[in-house]
């Protein structure tokens, strides 16, 4: 898990203006407090993928074109979810009440580690399977619905096994975690693209995302 | 045989892991486990059988996960709640039958959106569907504040034992952070036996038993995994090893034993065989004074410092935030004193006019979202105190009872029931007496009757009571000697307000350290003092050193050999400012450089306080604004101008001395019901406060309704609201909707990630904010100087 400079800028809506020394020490500082405070937890179950899109001995289907499409080819996939903590959580609140700023550099360290820590477990996975993996799909990607996210915290049990949970309005608690399906190809694990989604804005039907890239 | 008659005798031997078994016979559990109560209770049965003819006491209904939240609805809860029950009973031939309850499935307040009262209800309701069960077993908690509001409804809603464990990780902490000495010391009051369940193998929790054994003096429970399990989650300790381990935990006093995940009928009879004949273990656990929060332990060993600073009595601003609800102020204070090194916070709501009771819980819930220090409830009313003590999660102060009878009557079953500490105050209704003899009498009255109500000295704090020495100079002497008296004689210790002292005096500090430092010597433990005042800290870091306490002065020295030390005198004169090698006000604001406080000071010098503002610190606000909106600058830069400006601000409100000719406008932000993300609100708070517009700063997941009162009592003209989730935005909504109907001439801005113009104007809001700028322009536009900013 790491934290990159350049990520971080990119989620700040970073365009090239002058950063200077003390704004570059905030930036460093931000992102070496929330390695300090950083927990990271995961849990991953390897499932079926039966030909009516549902994952095997859960009953649990993937609704939605998007990740059917995402999912083309594979028979298995791997059903995750990481957070980095409750610990990351209260200092974010504990620097909110202090300063805005350094509340807004925190938290957006900590979603450059979240986000870097799931890659790492990616990584992980594929280099365990052998097998390449897809890009991570993850609910409210594209028509893959938000709802779906409680149902995947049940199957993994997020709550007693790494302290995760998705409240009434879909919410993931501690803030700064991911749930995810990747998708065992079968293709020979090799070179992973960074980045979760992949980045391929191209085909993805989230036109809201505040990342997409350029058309 | 009763379920605790049973347990004072004996090892209880509980049951193993339920899942793992289901695993192993259902084909396909589903995300509902508990449903299998009434589509196969076959399976459910068998596994009981297995679990009894093992040799299990107690065997667990099939409920854990039985909660609403996780089936669904409350009506289906209760069936399979039921269903399970009967099932175990059936089987249990003779045995107890625990009826189990686990984490609801959503974090509580402050880190989620689920209230303290929404899981006691939960919780509540479980229970009395399962109200045919011997025990209860609440277990594999994470948060304290959830596992307290179970225990609550377990001692308010049945007359059932109810046993709980929380899970631990290898350092000794939950998920939460919560750790295993606090849980002791808050869960045991309302638990008839406490532990630990889940988290690692039996191996790895040997260290969290031992401290949990340690801080309770209730009987002790452990159901380990069957070690760590692999990615398809199979389990690598064999039931011999695991048996071996826990005929050590016998040792070391646990009383009660079974297993969680990975351990089956094989491990149960294991544990069956290690009991039979084995007398239990006397407990290691020996009774200090201590307090805590979910998070920090702190023992009374030495001497403690309790903040004194969150009190509205004398104190303008906290009144005024008080009053307001602006509990940004409050919780900046708290973060202050904790930084300054106090131990211990004070906690005071009473002012009239206030509804104590409920301010008083705000209080106890912001402070504890920012700070792990344990709290001290400063308070006299019975059900202000039970409300605060609820919603505290630890082992809580409560400051005060005296020596009259009433008060005792109405005040210690609250210390006893929440297990909480009580500070006593040696005084009575015939006012403070005037020897030390007289006060220590009340205070041995205090502590016997603490005793009846079964509150050992140790929990019992006595205050010997500060006088004016300008006024009654012969009373210092006679506190000092009470305090010597009664540590001589109890195991209590010893609370003192400290400034009370110095009233009226020039130059109060000189006469506060003098008394502060000789209290300590004659046995003061808890000063309720001003963290942020050097002086003290520095007497009691001396006192420490003094005393033998601070071993080779080594906290001394590190803490002030290196420094100029600080005095509040010479600060309140103002060192002299620090020199910034380049430019003026504008450049400092807009680089964000702390300097731009030196800079305004200097200006004061020769400008008013209120043409600083307008002349220098708006313009220079307003340049940072628009090369914003140029993209000359990013947001984090916006940001750090505008606190920059923000100690430029807090230079001229000293100057103003709480005049509220600076106050431009006030505004109330909140982050919507259901909603936590609040990082933009507090954004857009940092920037309008340093245009000199108050903002009332409500929170996140805050309800309609307390958006609209507050609206409607202070009479506000803007409202600002966020969201992040279009799950969310419908509770905005919600809330525009009564903004209109209670308080039509209140304007209300939006913003957040899925909102945009069309979708803010379709919930009815006024404006739509697409950045913290916008907002300004709207505030000024509204309370004067800015151009027209049409609505949406």
């Amino acid at each position: 898990m790491e934290i990159e400079n350049n990520e971080l800028l990119r989620y700040l809506g970073w365009k090239g203006q002058e950063i200077d020394e003390t704004l570059q020490n905030k930036l460093d500082e931000a992102a070496k407090r929330c390695l300090d405070t950083a927990e990271p937890r995961s849990v991953v179950m390897r499932l079926a993928l039966n030909e009516d899109f549902t994952l095997g001995g859960t009953g649990f289907y993937l609704e939605g074109d998007d990740i059917k499409k995402h999912l083309a080819g594979c028979k298995e996939v791997y059903l995750m979810a990481m957070t980095i903590g409750v610990g990351a959580e209260r200092e974010l609140m504990r620097l909110s009440a202090k300063s805005a700023n350094e509340a807004l550099l925190f938290d957006t360290a900590a979603s450059c580690a979240v986000e870097s820590y799931a890659d790492d477990v990616c990584a992980d996975l594929e280099k365990s399977c052998g097998k390449k993996l897809t890009a991570r799909f993850s609910c409210g990607y594209g028509d893959f619905p938000l709802e779906a996210q409680r149902e995947l915290c049940k199957i993994l049990k997020t709550d007693t096994r790494i302290g995760l949970c998705c409240d009434e309005n879909y919410l993931l608690t501690p803030r700064k975690s991911i749930t995810a399906l990747a998708g065992i190809t079968q293709e020979p694990a090799g070179e992973r693209p960074q980045g979760g989604c992949g980045h391929k804005c191209g085909g993805c039907k989230n036109t809201a995302c505040a990342f997409r890239k350029g058309e | 045989m009763d379920f605790l008659s049973y347990l004072k005798e004996h090892i209880v031997v509980f049951d193993g892991a339920f899942g793992t078994m289901l695993q192993k016979s259902a084909k396909n559990i589903g995300t509902v486990p508990e449903l299998l109560n009434l589509e196969r209770p076959e399976l459910i049965a068998e596994i009981h059988r297995a679990y009894a003819k093992a040799g299990a006491d107690v065997i667990t209904a099939n409920t854990f996960g039985a909660n609403e939240k996780k089936t669904g609805s409350a009506a289906l809860s209760e069936k399979l709640i039921k269903a399970a029950v009967d099932i175990a009973r059936k089987e249990a031939g003779g045995r107890f039958v625990a009826l189990d309850i686990g984490p609801i499935g959503q974090l509580l307040e402050p880190m989620g959106s689920l209230t303290f009262g929404e899981a006691y209800e939960i919780f509540a309701r479980q229970m009395q569907a399962g109200k045919g069960a011997d025990l209860i077993l609440i277990e594999t908690m994470t948060d304290l504040a959830e596992l307290k509001a179970a225990l609550l409804a377990a001692r308010e809603t049945t007359d059932l034992p109810v046993l709980c464990s929380m899970t631990f990780e290898q350092n000794g902490r939950t998920f939460t952070g919560c750790a295993a000495d606090c849980f002791a010391l808050t869960a045991s009051p309302l638990a008839d036996a406490v532990g630990v369940n889940c988290s690692l193998g039996p191996k790895q929790l040997l260290p969290v038993v031992k401290t949990i054994l340690e801080n309770t003096e209730k009987p002790v429970i452990v159901q380990a995994n069957a070690g760590l399990p692999d990615e398809n989650f199979n389990y690598n300790v064999s039931a011999d090893e695991f048996a071996d381990i826990y005929k050590e935990m016998l040792g070391m006093g646990v009383r009660v034993v079974g297993g969680c995940c990975g351990t089956t009928p094989e491990y149960i009879k294991k544990l069956r065989a290690l009991t039979d004949g084995t007398a239990p273990a006397p407990s290691p656990f020996r009774r200090r004074s201590a307090v805590c929060s979910a998070r920090r332990l702190v023992a009374i060993d030495g001497v403690r410092v309790i903040g004194e600073r969150i009190n509205p009595t004398g104190k303008k601003a906290m009144k005024a935030a008080l009053y307001e609800g602006n509990y940004g102020y409050v919780t900046q204070q708290a973060l202050e004193q904790a930084e300054a090194g106090a131990d211990i916070l004070d906690v005071n709501a009473g002012l009239p006019e206030l509804d104590e009771k409920a301010v008083l819980t705000k209080l106890v819930k912001h402070v504890q979202s920012v700070c792990d220090l344990p709290l001290q409830i400063d308070c006299g009313k019975p059900d202000a105190i039970e409300a605060a003590l609820r919603a505290y999660t630890g082992k809580a102060i409560v400051n005060s009872v005296n020596g009259e009878d009433k008060v005792l009557e109405s005040v210690l079953p609250l210390v006893k029931k929440y297990g909480a500490a009580v500070v006593g105050l040696t005084m009575d209704e015939r006012g403070i007496p005037k020897t030390a003899e007289e006060r220590v009498k009340i205070a041995e009255k205090i502590i016997a009757r603490a005793k009846e109500y079964g509150i050992p000295e140790e929990d019992v704090y006595i205050d010997c009571l500060t006088l004016t020495v300008s006024a009654e100079q012969a009373q210092a002497n006679e506190t000092l000697e009470a305090i010597r008296q009664i540590k001589k004689k109890h195991r209590v210790k010893t609370v003192l307000g400290v400034s009370n002292i110095s009233f009226g005096l020039p130059n109060r500090q000189i006469i506060n350290t003098a008394f502060l430092t000789g209290a300590m010597f004659a046995g003061l433990d808890l000063p309720i003092i001003n963290p942020n005042i050097p002086e003290n800290m520095q007497a009691v870091a001396a006192f420490n050193a003094l005393s033998g306490k601070d071993k080779n002065c080594a906290d001394y020295t590190e803490k002030y050999g290196a420094v100029t030390v600080q005095t509040s005198v010479t600060d309140a004169k103002g060192a002299p400012a620090a020199q910034t090698e380049s430019g003026d006000i504008f450049y400092c604001i807009k680089k964000g450089l702390p300097e731009a406080a030196d800079r305004a000071k200097k200006l004061l010098e020769t400008v008013t306080p209120l043409a600083l503002i307008d002349d220098y610190l708006i313009p220079a606000l307003n340049a940072v604004g628009d090369d914003y909106e140029r993209g000359a600058l990013f947001l984090p830069q916006l940001i750090s101008a505008a606190e920059s400006a923000k100690l430029c601000f807090d230079e001229v409100k000293k100057r103003l001395d709480g005049n509220e000719g600076a106050e431009k406008g006030k505004i109330v932000l909140a982050t919507v019901k259901g909603d936590i993300h609040d990082i933009g609100k507090n954004i857009v708070k940092t920037v309008l406060e340093n245009y000199g517009y108050k903002v009332i700063d409500l929170g996140k997941n805050v309800p309609p309704e307390e958006i609209a009162r507050v609206c409607r009592e202070q009479d506000i003209k803007l409202c600002g609201l966020s969201a992040l989730m279009t799950t969310t935005v419908a509770n905005m909504e919600e809330t525009i909707r009564l903004l209109r109907r209670e308080c039509p001439a209140c304007r209300v801005m939006v913003g957040g990630a899925v909102l945009n113009a069309d979708y803010a104007k379709k919930i009815g809001a006024d404006w739509y904010c697409k950045d913290a700028n916008a907002d300004v322009k709207i505030a000024q536009y509204i309370f004067g100087g800015g151009e027209e900013v049409p609505r949406l």
